[in-house]
């Protein structure tokens, strides 16, 4: 659970509504998030384990520890192979 | 024998055309006087007697013919360099800024600088002077941007169709008189920032070259923006804002000044910029086909849902 996540230096960013759209590469790939999506986005920060970014989902959200564990970390997943998260 | 004033750069004093791109003015000099005449000719519209926040200095070389140019020109890339200049991969074109003198010195074979040849750079090069302008003049936060776009005057309102390269610009704006509207520009125009209280945004065109560019010099507001899509019907569709940035900031032309290399730096710039122009204006994807009657009717209607008052029937069409 020590996994601290950091948002890729090399990508753009802007907050639309609940969505964040992420654009790498000069455009050449788009990412939207959806509104579950943007907030675990905005709490990697570097600094933030993947452990506390549950727990603040579940204070969110009414869901269990290990449903919003499984959500988070699948989210983490995609974000790293698609290279905006670090 | 004709007595000329030369300024102390050695270009004839009468060679220096000052014409505006949006806020920004731009004294042109070129010492080649087929090329200056030339320029003189596609800019008037937007000469000013205003000073000029930067001049460009025009050099043109001869030392590639037409026929190696064209295909080279192609293939041609922007390198941007030290921070205070640029030069084309195939060396075709070369600038240098001098920031204490706001000069930018461009040296290119002739036939880019010359607006009546389709391989011209002029358009790229204006974009490039305006941004480097706007560095100074509005530390670098430029009032307005350069879009991609063809936009038609109606009702006293600019109405924007934009997407990318065959998306059907250059028909819009063929279309233009048959939609009971007035071509401002078919390539490129400025597009400002929201206004703070009113959230109106302003289009102002620019002298830049396109296949059908009026000579017009045109500032109105933004009622619209449609993307284009080209398809078998005429349908409009209202985009979310989501979906509007996405699409809207592929048409945002880069806002590079010269010598800058930071990419993301200007990305930055381009996004920011959508996300205002979007969250203030609707847009809409516009599929349409040939049928001009459904195009305009597409449109009309688009426009009386966002509460524009028609006052011309369609008629005998």
């Amino acid at each position: 659970m020590g996994k601290y996540l950091a948002q890729s230096k090399d990508i753009i960013w802007r907050r639309i509504g609940d969505d964040i759209v992420i654009i790498k590469d000069g455009g050449i790939s788009t990412h939207v998030l959806n509104k579950t999506a943007s907030l675990i986005w905005e709490m990697c920060d570097g600094n933030t384990d993947i452990g506390k970014i549950t727990s603040n989902i579940c204070k969110r959200f009414e869901v269990s520890y290990e449903e919003a564990y499984a959500d988070v970390n699948a989210t983490v997943n995609i974000l790293t192979n698609a290279n905006i998260l670090k | 024998m004709q007595q000329i004033s030369l300024n102390q750069d050695c270009v004839p004093v009468e060679n220096t055309l000052h014409i505006q791109l949006g806020d920004v003015t731009c004294a042109l000099k070129c010492s080649d006087s087929d090329v200056y005449e030339r320029l003189q000719k596609v800019y008037c519209e937007y000469e000013t007697e205003q000073s000029p926040d930067i001049t460009v200095e025009l050099e043109a070389a001869n030392r590639l013919p037409l026929e190696k140019l064209e295909p080279a020109v192609f293939k041609m890339k922007y390198i941007p360099i030290n921070g205070k200049g640029f030069k084309t991969s195939n060396r075709l074109m070369s600038g240098h800024y001098d920031p204490a003198r706001r000069l930018i010195k461009l040296k290119g074979e002739r036939p880019l600088l010359n607006p009546d040849l389709k391989i011209n750079h002029l358009n790229r090069l204006l974009v490039l002077t305006y941004y480097t302008a706007c560095k100074h003049k509005y530390d670098n936060t430029p009032p307005a941007m350069f879009v991609h776009t063809c936009g038609i005057l109606r009702n006293g309102m600019a109405l924007l169709f934009t997407g990318p390269s065959g998306a059907g610009k250059t028909t819009i704006a063929r279309l233009c008189s048959a939609l009971d509207g007035e071509l401002i520009n078919d390539e490129m125009l400025l597009v400002s920032r929201p206004d703070e209280s009113s959230n109106e945004i302003i289009i102002k065109s620019a002298p830049m070259l396109g296949e059908y560019s009026p000579r017009r010099n045109i500032t109105a507001p933004l009622r619209c923006i449609f993307l284009l899509k080209q398809g078998a019907n005429c349908l409009a569709h209202r985009l979310d804002k989501t979906e509007a940035y996405i699409k809207f900031i592929r048409q945002v032309v880069s806002p590079a000044c010269i010598g800058q290399k930071d990419k993301k730096s200007i990305y930055s710039m381009m996004a920011d910029f959508s996300v205002q122009v979007t969250g203030s204006i609707p847009m809409y994807e516009l599929e349409f086909s040939l049928d001009v009657k459904s195009l305009w009717k597409t449109i009309t209607d688009t426009e009386k849902l966002l509460g524009i008052k028609e006052n011309r029937e369609w008629a005998n069409i």
